[in-house]
């Protein structure tokens, strides 16, 4: 087995052909219809037949083409930012939104190692009160300040 | 003199106190947004989304219109003073005007800049309101197959456009035009792809995919760098270009308006293609092409000028068409269904109001970003000088509030995460997001219109061919692919994208 000489092709060959054939799955009792009634299994199964072979065709290529290696990724910051967002989500409708920005903020914070708690702090009590006035009190969205319900 | 009345009816709606009042917050804010290093005007739209709900249809479109001038001015800005461009548009900005700025001619690259983009969009505006009718009673012929015919005609003109490669571009819109498959199937009424989530029901909403997979994304892609330090922000100096400069300046930017007024009614094209060009041309007709890359004045004048028109002009298809030819404009689709808006045909006729009363107050939002923006710069610089390690948690608060308030779902916050971490995959991956999101808007329109051509012909697909407005949309995909593969503009395409 030669080596793959195309690693960013590869893996996302590997990515569009993984998520064709998933597609083809979940859709498989979605009605194909014909040409002159399209069911709703159509276009699904047709895309991802496409997926599939574009997928298959950059998998093949990459062993051939050579390519840049993927840039290697820091992972602390991308890790930190994905468990703010799901914080936020699984929060807000917990204790409010100003308790949650504070939260939010100071875990997004702790993605980089540059991260000063005495500048942190100051900012994301700046960001809950202007979150507050401007999503709340201007805009009128129905969300609470704060509120307590576990 | 339709055009004049008309424009004139726009203009009685657009300076109420408070569409002029949106306006100007919407200039300022998007200057806000766009003026940080590494986030484009999508990022920027789509992060400021949210903040137009509350408003009233006209009032919220003449937010978004002014939103996206002051992100497109703002990474201009950013562009001339650090060098990092925001988006790939104003990358020409940074070959010149970054030069210019360590000559300490800063301001003037500025000014030059500011006024160059106000002229253009003038003239875009002109444009539209000349143009957008015309086309619109032409496009009233269309039917389904011509509605077919020109997605993917967009479709193509994404995938040519899209750096990089090809065929990965095209994986990325059939991949695209899937995900914006999920949800009801509204003519079986069966549910696609939902997991049983009611969330999903009616699709996957587009503010979240769109500011995970530009927004959060991008901010995970400059969290793998380290910080540069930016603190080596150039002086402005004097505003005022000296003789020269503006004799230099004006025919660069005369030029550019037109090539990019041109270039942005294309699908697809849009300000990228209109800036690039642009600079093409300025190196060929100058006469001192030694001092293009060293802060030549015409480098910065002309894609400047260029982009805005561009800009500008791009919003032709969507407001006659409701086509979106760029992946801004599909944002600005999302705003308008958002505001329960059809773009297309039926505007200008069952709305005219709202359609001129927009058009209208695209021009003002222009003279807004040079009245307002050029005295403020001292303001826009000293938000630069922010550390980045400040903003990007800011940045993540307002994503997570905006998704969250589209409609109070916790869930809706849950796929902007997931987004993110697609967006991020596909960098990594070097595929692009524009021809997916593309994709995702178009998916839906293009499978209606597909189904009814077909319930049309009876199945036969030769109706794209017999009809000769789609045959032409047709041959002029063909065209398009024709020239990818063809070595010699393949080449152009590659040094043109490494610049």
């Amino acid at each position: 087995m030669s080596q793959v000489k195309h690693p960013q092709d590869f893996w996302s060959g590997i990515l569009f052909a993984v998520v064709g054939v998933l597609a083809l799955w979940l859709g498989r009792n979605y009605a194909f219809g014909a040409m002159t009634r399209m069911g709703p299994g159509f276009l699904p199964t047709v895309l991802a037949w496409g997926l599939v072979g574009i997928g298959a065709f950059l998998v093949a290529r990459s062993f051939l083409l050579r390519g840049q290696p993927i840039s290697p990724s820091a992972v602390r910051p991308q890790l930190m930012i994905v468990i703010a967002i799901v914080v936020f989500a699984l929060l807000i409708e917990r204790v409010g939104l100003a308790p949650t920005v504070v939260a939010v903020g100071v875990i997004a914070s702790l993605a980089t190692s540059e991260m000063r708690w005495r500048e942190t702090i100051p900012l994301t009590l700046f960001m809950a009160a202007l979150c507050v006035l401007l999503f709340i009190k201007l805009l009128g969205q129905t969300m609470l300040p704060w509120t307590w319900s576990f | 003199m339709d055009v004049f009345s008309n424009l004139a009816t726009g203009f009685s709606v657009a300076v109420s106190f408070q569409n002029l009042a949106f306006c100007l917050i919407g200039c300022l804010l998007g200057t806000l947004i766009g003026v940080l290093p590494g986030i484009g005007p999508i990022a920027t739209i789509a992060m400021l989304l949210p903040v137009t709900f509350g408003l009233d249809p006209l009032a919220a479109l003449i937010m978004l219109a002014g939103i996206y001038y002051g992100a497109q001015y703002g990474g201009s800005t950013t562009a001339i003073l650090v060098n990092l461009p925001g988006e790939t548009s104003s990358v020409i900005t940074c070959l010149d005007g970054y030069q210019m700025a360590k000559r300490g001619r800063a301001g003037a690259a500025l000014t030059i800049a500011a006024l160059g983009s106000f002229f253009a969009g003038c003239v875009g505006t002109i444009a539209i309101a000349m143009f957008a009718p015309v086309l619109a009673g032409f496009a009233e012929k269309f039917r389904s197959p011509e509605y077919f015919s020109l997605m993917l005609f967009g479709l193509v003109a994404a995938v040519v456009l899209a750096h990089g490669s090809v065929i990965k571009a095209v994986a990325m819109v059939l991949l695209g035009l899937l995900v914006g498959l999920v949800g009801t199937d509204t003519q079986a009424g069966v549910t696609r792809f939902t997991f049983g989530v009611s969330e999903l029901y009616d699709g996957i909403d587009f503010v979240p995919l769109a500011m995970g997979l530009f927004g959060i994304a991008e901010m995970m892609t400059n969290l793998d760098r380290k910080f540069e330090d930016r603190s080596q922000t150039q002086k402005i100096g004097s505003l005022w270009p000296t003789r020269e400069e503006v004799k230099l300046a004006v025919p660069a930017a005369l030029r550019g308006t037109i090539l990019g007024s041109l270039l942005g009614i294309l699908p697809g094209g849009g300000a990228v293609l209109a800036s690039f060009s642009s600079y093409t041309l300025e190196k060929k007709v100058s006469r001192s092409r030694a001092m293009f890359g060293k802060g030549a004045v015409e480098g910065v004048a002309g894609p400047e000028a260029a982009n805005n028109a561009g800009a500008q002009t791009s919003f032709i298809p969507l407001l006659t068409l409701g086509i979106p030819s760029t992946p801004v404009m599909a944002i600005m689709v999302g705003a308008m269904m958002i505001q329960g808006i059809a773009p297309g045909t039926a505007l200008i006729t069952e709305r005219p109001t709202l359609f001129w009363g927009m058009i209208a107050s695209m021009w003002i939002g222009n003279l807004m970003l040079v009245v307002i923006n050029l005295p403020l710069i001292g303001l826009w610089v000293s938000l630069l000088r922010v550390p980045y390690r400040m903003l990007f948690p800011c940045i993540v608060i307002l994503c997570c509030v905006g998704a969250y308030a589209i409609s109070s779902s916790p869930f809706l916050v849950m796929m902007m995460a997931g987004f993110a971490v697609l967006g991020y995959t596909f960098g990594k991956l070097g595929c692009e997001g524009a021809p997916f999101l593309l994709g995702f808007v178009l998916g839906p329109l293009m499978e209606e219109n597909l189904r009814r051509s077909m319930v049309l012909s009876f199945g036969s697909p030769m109706i794209f061919f017999e009809r000769p407005i789609s045959l032409v949309l047709l041959l002029m995909s063909a065209a398009l692919v024709l020239m990818i593969v063809l070595p010699s503009f393949r080449r152009t395409r590659e040094v043109a994208f490494q610049e």
